[in-house]
């Protein structure tokens, strides 16, 4: 499965520059991956350490993922503890210039302007990696210009003659962007405002960018259920605001996000929080493309 | 009022749940106790979990027809080693092949899983459980399935329950013995791979073992015994659902926690209840022995930790003065007082502004003019300016802390051992008088006592 995406980046990359050694990317999640692949375009190979689909915060590493971080020319990483465990793959490897603040680490929530600062500055407490602030950066289609000014940054330096390459790869998709953005926003427009309940705090980027209010989560902990007490309150508290859908991650379990959807009597909506984690999804724009017609129609089938 | 009637609301179904589960449970327990392979049902549980794991994999959906046979054969699969295993437990005891299973079937899975990613969502689930949110459905589907497996057992009680009970099979052909053994397992699976999914390995497991072993405790008799499990079984998982409700934690875990307060009060109750006065008046005496004894030498070590690392994290201490109100600041200068009890209001200061702006900018994102990229990163710095200063604070009332620790040391520590050691002392007395009787004793007089009079030395 995670050969799938990252195969035909390589294909690509190999039929275009046969005669050049393409740059080496590993990538922590693949949204990241799918970033760097607009961006290095056919200059870059790219894999993600964690298969589409898996959860990235309850990710165990396996060998495979040192030899190909040994491999690798630039690593891309969440940061935030979102991806805490590359540090301890990184430091087995051995590679001083893959560690953080290496010149092939770019760690790319750099520049992001970050949401729900938390009072810990120490990052990976518990395994859990909401420390710094929230980690979903990329679920806002926008932040993507600073991620790819950065991975287009990192690139440059490890190939200057391609400076150019680069630029225009990266343009072209910021060009896309762009448009789909527009688009995106016109098809959630009439839905501003509206009130969401969310199984995991993923959605705050999503939501400011969006003009959504995810007022409520129901797993107050990763991993833990949420209490009676706790389900009460999300309930009482939707049906108070009129909550019009619950929105559900794909890889965690469902009965809790289906019971409130339908204490509610709202529908409950599958969102992708990455590229890969629902079936045929093969790039970042996708990711928008599937959840904003998603929630729309979720949404729409039951405005007045 | 509208609280009350949403708990009651929320609680109903998974309490019937829970008396259907434990209606069928604590019976399979009672099999399972006798059988001696209680971790039976772990193994079962997680077979069957590979099996829906492996059936994803294929590209069935887990809640498939396909799905359920995928899990259902795994199971049977299970059901047919377990019952091999009987044959091979004349070497090797029963439990280690059920352990075998367990962890290869665990093992197995995460294999799978990280070929199909998709499907960890079911092995969470089974991990996690979800009684909380259980469906009529679902408690309707589980009655069913139960009356019928409860139904066959009631048919062939006897044999299944001579094959738990013994070790011999005598008077029975191997082949009958297969097919006994072989009955009971894929039932105990059929119903351990239904439960899982809704209430998670954890409280399965303590649904079937612990009201059985609470009913076991106080008879060997079958009716009896199951009679004490069924009704502490429901009224723990009652006490259970209530707790979670009322202090806010995860059903299943606190549920579980629940059987577990029960079986300590039925062992309790069964030292000192179900006794003759005699051993009752020994038992009590041992009990309160032992928890004196326990409580002098958490004091004991307490003391010298303090006296040896005032610094160090002292978690009695913190108890004592969580439980008494008298704070660290009694150790302290007026001047440090204040400086502590205005660290602790800062800290408490500046956590209320980063939480404050959170839900400022959290309002904004639907309502309002949105804030710019520069609004958001100028909230974010700061947050991260008053998380500093918070850090700050903490830092004092530590330092002013350990300070009341390093004056403690010797005001508190001293007398704290001294305490503990006379007490120890004074419960040990007729441990020590009986030594000095004995060697002193003359050829000829009555023994006294001695060993009955010294608890300490019991157990």
């Amino acid at each position: 499965m995670r050969a799938g995406l990252l195969g035909l980046v390589a294909a690509t990359a190999l039929v275009a520059a046969p005669a050049l050694a393409a740059i080496d990317v590993v990538a922590t999640t693949t949204d990241l991956a799918a970033l760097v692949s607009v961006v290095g375009g056919s200059l870059v190979t790219v894999e993600s350490i964690v298969p589409p689909g898996a959860d990235p915060e309850a990710f165990e590493p396996r060998p495979g993922d040192l030899g190909r971080l040994r491999r690798a020319d630039l690593v891309v990483r969440v940061g935030l503890g979102y991806d805490y465990w590359l540090d301890a793959l990184v430091k087995q490897t051995g590679e001083k210039r893959l560690m953080r603040g290496g010149e092939a680490n770019l760690d790319a929530s750099a520049g992001i302007p970050l949401l729900e600062i938390r009072g810990q500055s120490v990052v990976n407490e518990g395994g859990h990696a909401h420390g710094v602030a929230n980690p979903h950066y990329w679920l806002d289609p926008e932040n993507a210009i600073t991620i790819t000014a950065g991975i287009a940054e990192a690139l440059i330096r490890i190939a200057p003659g391609q400076r150019e390459k680069i630029v225009a790869n990266r343009a072209g998709f910021l060009a896309q962007l762009d448009a789909r953005r527009a688009r995106w926003s016109q098809t959630l427009a009439p839905f501003a405002g509206t009130r969401l309940i969310a199984y995991h705090n993923s959605w705050p980027y999503f939501a400011r960018r969006f003009r959504l209010d995810v007022m409520a989560v129901i797993e107050p902990k990763a991993g833990v259920a949420p209490s009676p007490a706790h389900l009460a309150r999300v309930i009482a508290a939707g049906r108070k605001a009129q909550a019009r859908a619950v929105v559900h991650e794909p890889y965690e379990p469902e009965d809790a996000s289906r019971f409130v959807a339908e204490k509610l009597a709202v529908p409950m909506v599958r969102l992708a929080v990455s590229v890969g984690s629902i079936e045929n999804m093969g790039n970042y724009l996708a990711l928008f493309d599937y959840n904003v017609a998603t929630l729309a129609k979720a949404l729409g089938a039951r405005s007045p | 009022m509208s609280g009350m009637s949403d708990a009651l609301a929320l609680l109903a179904l998974p309490f019937a749940a829970s008396v259907v589960f434990v209606l069928m449970h604590a019976y399979l327990g009672v099999h399972v106790l006798r059988r001696r392979i209680v971790f039976a049902d772990l193994a079962l549980a997680q077979l069957s979990a590979l099996g829906a794991t492996v059936a994803f994999a294929s590209g069935y959906p887990a809640t498939s027809a396909a799905g359920f046979g995928y899990a259902l054969l795994f199971t049977a699969i299970g059901a047919a080693l377990l019952t091999l295993t009987r044959s091979l437990a004349r070497h090797v005891s029963q439990e280690a092949f059920v352990g075998i299973v367990y962890v290869v079937a665990t093992a197995a899975t995460i294999l799978v899983v990280d070929r199909a990613p998709q499907g960890a969502e079911h092995v969470k689930k089974i991990l996690i459980g979800s009684i909380l949110t259980v469906e009529p459905a679902d408690v309707a589907k589980f009655a069913v399935l139960y009356a019928v497996i409860g139904f066959f057992h009631w048919l062939a009680r006897r044999p299944l329950l001579a094959l738990s009970d013994q070790a011999s099979s005598a008077g029975r052909t191997r082949l009958a013995v297969w097919i006994c053994d072989f009955a009971f397992y894929l039932s105990f699976a059929i119903v351990v791979t239904s439960s899982v999914t809704t209430a998670g390995v954890l409280l399965v497991f303590s649904l079937l073992i612990v009201p059985a072993v609470i009913g076991s405790i106080f008879s060997g008799k079958l009716s009896v015994v199951l009679l004490i499990a069924w009704s502490v079984g429901i009224v723990a998982s009652a006490v259970g659902l209530a707790g979670s409700y009322a202090l806010d934690l995860p059903t299943g875990a606190a549920m579980v926690t629940a059987q577990a307060g029960f079986l300590l009060l039925a062992g309790l109750a069964k030292v000192l209840l179900f006794v003759d006065s005699q051993r009752r008046r020994r038992n009590l005496r041992i009990a309160a022995t032992s928890i004196a004894a326990a409580i002098l030498v958490t004091l004991l070590a307490s003391s010298v930790w303090l006296m040896t690392v005032p610094t160090g994290d002292q978690p009695l201490l913190a108890v004592v003065e969580s439980a008494t109100g008298i704070g660290p600041t009694q150790f302290l200068r007026p001047s440090e007082r204040d400086a502590y009890q205005s660290a602790t209001r800062d800290a408490l200061r500046f956590q209320g502004e980063v939480d404050r702006l959170n839900a400022m900018e959290k309002a904004a994102r639907y309502q309002g003019t949105p804030l710019s990229d520069d609004d958001i990163r100028r909230i974010a710095s700061y947050q991260k300016t008053f998380n500093e200063m918070a850090r700050g604070e903490r830092f004092v009332q530590e330092v002013l802390r350990s300070k009341t620790q390093v004056r403690a040391r010797w005001i508190v520590g001293v007398p704290g051992a001294l305490i503990a050691i006379a007490g120890l002392l004074w419960f040990t007395r007729r441990h020590w008088n009986g030594h000095w009787w004995g060697r002193h004793r003359l050829p000829g007089t009555t023994q006294p006592p001695a060993s009955g009079n010294s608890p300490s030395r019991r157990n």
